[in-house]
């Protein structure tokens, strides 16, 4: 299993806001047990989503230099009772940020429709990072940077 | 990788209480992007072996006739990080009651007796023979409990 909960970045606006998407297709592997007569995404996996985006919007509002990790979450309503076979949205927006501490709000939104929202995620930052590793690994999650125009990613920034 | 994130039950309290085990190996798929050299267990994934423990909870309380789903995290702090070789001790208790009525849990998660996770969450209960095979379930659990001493 690949641990990451976005398939690219159609929309980036630095120090403000993040749109990814997200597909959950029945090979994912949480599946495997998750559960048996039914396959159902779990709520915390929209979590993991909201909160990876927005850990890269706040990592790339600030050029790479430091790296951002989840401390706190408050405020989350999730729906633990959606089968595979849909792709979410993803907005998060940042609402404040310093050089030791950055947070922001998140939600996810199927057809138009909230599946998950969270009111609060907090990151501590991290400066023990290699910025131009992080800005290749960020090319490589989000389809973003780079010359060619791949054919995978309509909503290129 | 299977979504089982509980490999233990040590303790339970049926309607109030639960305390298990959920060891981390270098072998979990997720440690190889949480993250890229720095295998750390990641936060959501202790949130889900707290959700998980819960349950287990619901379903001893019920005779294996509701199973769990989280729905809302009212907060959830991370005190420090789980890594591979820990063995994190899963405790999750009955803390009150929301709007609705519906049990709200505190979940703890330590290593070593640090706290590294605390949260506080609430959700649903589905029938559990919607989700999984109560028989298959009942052995699962067999299996989590084998150092309880049997009823």
């Amino acid at each position: 299993m690949r641990f990451l909960y976005y398939d690219r970045v159609d929309r980036l606006t630095k120090g403000e806001s993040i749109v990814g998407i997200k597909s959950f297709p029945l090979s994912e592997e949480f599946f495997r047990g998750h559960h048996r007569k039914v396959a159902l995404v779990p709520g915390v996996i929209f979590i993991e989503a909201m909160a990876q985006l927005l850990g890269w919007l706040t990592i790339y509002s600030y050029d790479f230099k430091f790296t951002a990790v989840m401390s706190l979450i408050e405020g989350v309503k999730v729906t633990s009772t959606l089968r595979p076979g849909f792709t979410a949205e993803i907005q998060a927006e940042l609402i404040s940020a310093n050089r030791r501490d950055s947070y922001g709000c998140a939600r996810c939104l199927v057809d138009g429709q909230e599946v998950a929202s969270v009111d609060r995620i907090l990151y501590a930052h991290s400066r023990q990072v290699d910025p131009e590793a992080l800005k290749q690994l960020f090319s490589y999650y989000s389809g973003t940077g780079g010359d060619t125009p791949w054919l995978s990613n309509p909503g290129r920034i | 990788m299977r979504y089982l994130l509980v490999d233990h039950i040590t303790g339970i309290d049926p309607d109030k209480s639960i305390r298990g085990i959920k060891n981390v190996a270098m072998t979990e798929d997720f440690l190889e992007f949480h993250f890229p050299r720095n295998p750390i267990m990641p936060g959501v994934m202790l949130l889900e072996s707290l959700a998980q423990m819960t349950g287990w909870l619901s379903a001893v309380s019920s005779d294996f006739d509701r199973w769990f789903v989280i729905g809302n995290v009212l907060q959830c702090k991370y005190y420090g990080f789980a890594y591979p070789g820990d063995q994190v001790e899963l405790e999750v208790t009955v803390s009150g009651e929301d709007d609705q009525g519906s049990p709200i849990y505190l979940g703890m998660a330590k290593v070593g007796g640090r706290k590294k996770v605390v949260a506080e969450f609430s959700g649903q209960t589905l029938p559990l023979s919607d989700l999984d095979e109560v028989e298959d379930k009942r052995r699962e659990y067999q299996v989590l409990t084998r150092s309880l001493p049997r009823r």
